[in-house]
């Protein structure tokens, strides 16, 4: 990979300082966690090196859900970036307690240099960010910068990797190990207790501004049912997806979602956008009582798709796809209910 | 009245295309079938009664208030490219629904028309206000100057919004472009009560407002007070407009261009003038939700660009014939 030189000169300028400093003997005095040159934690990125003579300890995160794998970890951001939802500190119901008293300061819409030089960070996460090569560049000069590995895309990398790469990064490999292991084996378990929900198909479908739509393989809603055993029903494969996603649908024409499990994942348009829409009540799907509604956490922590929200939301929607599942028309599923999606 | 005849039909063509064009095909035995014994199962009577229908009644009246608006606005303006989006009303709508949105936390289309009308209708006002309009003398430049100023104030204050709120951005992404796909959600009926309102008065003071524009000083000559005129030809354009939003969303160049291409078909009269660009407004954003829908099949393109594709050039075609102080 070539690295344009502004990049290249700065990693090589910090290699050789640090080889300066190695070979003065300085390195022990100046701070007994530095790790031997030869030990630095070192990784690629798509716009070059990063290099880390000792795990991070002051971090801020830019990605908008990497505080869940950093609070997974132990380690509290001194920054975290504002999604949606508008929580407290950015930290959902799944996330919340790992927080204890810390009050990260919450960075909302573009990154303000100013605040998080002012943080005097040791590291800054920019794993699904979406920051630029120009806000790479300046933050560079903060701290030095984790990007996602190159060749993956700016969001969705799996979550699996995104843990291990911070956990690395903080000195928590062993920790996010067990962490991804512990994760694996619920939804494992799942699949296990739920022997007919292998091979059915599932469609996590959208509704927004009058727009009908479902997630797309790339997209963690989607993956999130595919860990559960589900496929996706044909006619979804054949279409297009718009980045990998998610895809948009005819209002004429919705019977791709027709799936054995229909998921609705609520949007800011709410429940009621969803119940109105008349095309919905010709899928077979809502009259055999095959919906379930994931409210906004439920949602929330299906987006997120982190080592945190997905044992969460496992936890909230077993029980709404076996009711879903049951294969008798008649039993309520108590989201669809609430959300007024009942035929 | 031939000229009237084949607009109708022209209408009822478009009507036609509108009820017969999608992805979906429907067969002629649906048509009758959705209207005698409708199936809200049958995935071709949802489609012609819950989706075709209610947009071809949306684009009618929306089309139509935009019509009318934009010809009261020019007239009484004397500024040949007064129009809602110029002025910088459709971005007081979109201003109001991100604030509205914001601030109760909810965004469904119910919320959408209880914002944007008053935004709407509030950017009317200001624009008139700030350019002289309630001083009787809004004259085309300053009414234009105000308008460009307001807008830009008023996107900038957009941009702000979703620069610091994603849920914003989510809902600017369906509304920055209008559309008719909504319209089934929308209180179409309560709207077009506006709309119907707007215009009637429109109707009603289009010989005050013809006098008007032959000067404010001839206007008192005849009789007319040009202050109440003009008050009552910006309450025509509010409730007109504020139905097109609140039914469409943003629809650009549309008000701009029907009164256009109306005035040589029309005449002189302004009652006349009227008539003829409410139904061009209607006929114009008809067609555009058509060609929207085939143009990219199966996806489909928004019938807010549609019109603009079409606005821009015609925009050009109106600048370049425009002549200092004279209506085009």
């Amino acid at each position: 990979m070539t690295i344009p030189s502004p990049t290249r000169a700065r990693v090589a300028s910090a290699r050789t300082r640090r080889q300066v400093l190695t070979g003065a003997g300085c390195a022990l005095l100046a701070a007994p966690a530095l790790l031997r040159a030869d030990e630095a934690l070192r990784f690629d990125g798509p716009w070059g090196e990063t290099v880390l003579d000792r795990p991070a300890r002051r971090v801020v995160s830019l990605g908008y859900t990497t505080q869940d794998p950093l609070l997974a970890l132990g380690v509290v951001p001194l920054a975290v970036r504002e999604w949606f939802g508008g929580r407290d500190h950015a930290a959902w119901p799944w996330a919340e307690e790992r927080l204890g008293d810390a009050a990260p300061q919450v960075l909302t819409g573009e990154v303000s240099m100013e605040l998080v030089a002012d943080l005097a960070p040791d590291l800054i996460f920019g794993i699904g960010s979406g920051i630029s090569r120009a806000e790479h560049e300046l933050l560079s000069r903060i701290a030095p910068v984790l990007m996602q590995a190159p060749g993956q895309p700016a969001f969705g990398t799996p979550w699996q990797e995104d843990t291990r790469r911070i956990a690395r990064a903080t000195g928590q490999s062993d920790r996010a190990e067990r962490l991804i292991t512990e994760v694996e084996a619920r939804f494992a378990a799942a699949r296990a207790r739920h022997p007919s929900w292998q091979g059915a198909t599932a469609v996590a479908a959208w509704q927004n501004g009058g727009q009908t739509g479902a997630f797309m393989p790339g997209d963690s809603r989607a993956q999130f049912f595919a860990g559960l055993g589900f496929g996706l029903p044909p006619a979804l494969q054949e279409l297009a997806a718009v980045d990998g996603f998610y895809t948009t649908l005819s209002p004429e024409d919705l019977s791709p979602l027709d799936a054995d499990l229909l998921v609705w994942i609520s949007s800011f348009s709410g429940a009621e956008a969803i119940a109105t829409l008349p095309m919905r009540r010709t899928l077979q799907a809502h009259l055999q009582g095959r919906e379930v509604f994931a409210d906004e956490v439920t949602a929330a922590a299906l987006s997120f798709g982190s080592v945190l929200s997905l044992p969460f939301a496992l936890d909230r929607l077993e029980a709404e796809i076996t009711a879903a599942l049951d294969g008798d028309p008649q039993t309520v599923v108590p989201s669809a209910r609430a959300a007024g999606l009942l035929p | 009245m031939r000229r009237a005849a084949l607009l109708a039909l022209l209408l009822a063509l478009a009507a036609a295309l509108s009820l017969t064009t999608g992805p979906r095909a429907l067969g002629l035995s649906d048509f009758l079938t959705a209207l005698t014994a409708y199936d809200p199962h049958d995935p071709a009577h949802v489609t012609l009664m819950a989706i075709r229908l209610p947009r071809l009644v949306a684009g009618l009246i929306a089309g139509s208030a935009l019509g009318v608006a934009g010809t009261v606005m020019q007239t009484l303006t004397r500024n040949p490219l007064a129009d809602p989006g110029i002025l910088g009303i459709n971005a007081g709508a979109a201003f109001a629904l991100l604030l509205g949105a914001a601030v109760v936390g909810r965004s469904d289309q119910a919320a959408i028309a209880l914002f944007a009308f008053p935004g709407a209708a509030l950017a009317s006002v200001a624009v008139f206000a700030l350019g002289g309009g309630l001083r009787g003398d809004a004259g085309p430049v300053r009414l234009t100057l105000a308008g460009a100023a307001l807008n830009a104030l008023l996107l900038s204050m957009v941009t702000a919004m979703v620069l610091v709120r994603q849920e914003s951005l989510d809902i600017l992404r369906f509304w920055v472009a209008g559309s008719l796909t909504e319209a089934v959600y929308r209180p179409v009926a309560e709207m077009a009560l506006l709309a119907l309102a707007g215009a009637a008065l429109a109707l009603l003071i289009a010989p005050l407002i013809e006098a008007l524009s032959m000067g404010a000083d001839m206007a008192r000559g005849l009789g007319t007070r040009p202050a109440r005129v003009q008050a009552g030809g910006l309450v025509a354009v509010t409730l007109t407009t504020g139905a097109a939003v609140a039914i469409a969303g943003p629809i650009a160049f549309l008000g701009l261009m029907a009164p256009h291409l109306a005035r040589p078909l029309a005449g002189a009269s302004l009652r006349v003038q009227l008539g003829t660009s409410a139904a061009l407004g209607a006929l114009i954003l008809t067609l555009a939700d058509v060609a929207g829908r085939v143009i990219l099949a199966p996806g489909e393109v928004r019938a807010g660009i549609m019109v603009a594709l079409l606005g821009g050039p015609v925009f050009v075609w109106i600048a370049r014939r425009l002549r200092p102080g004279a209506m085009a």
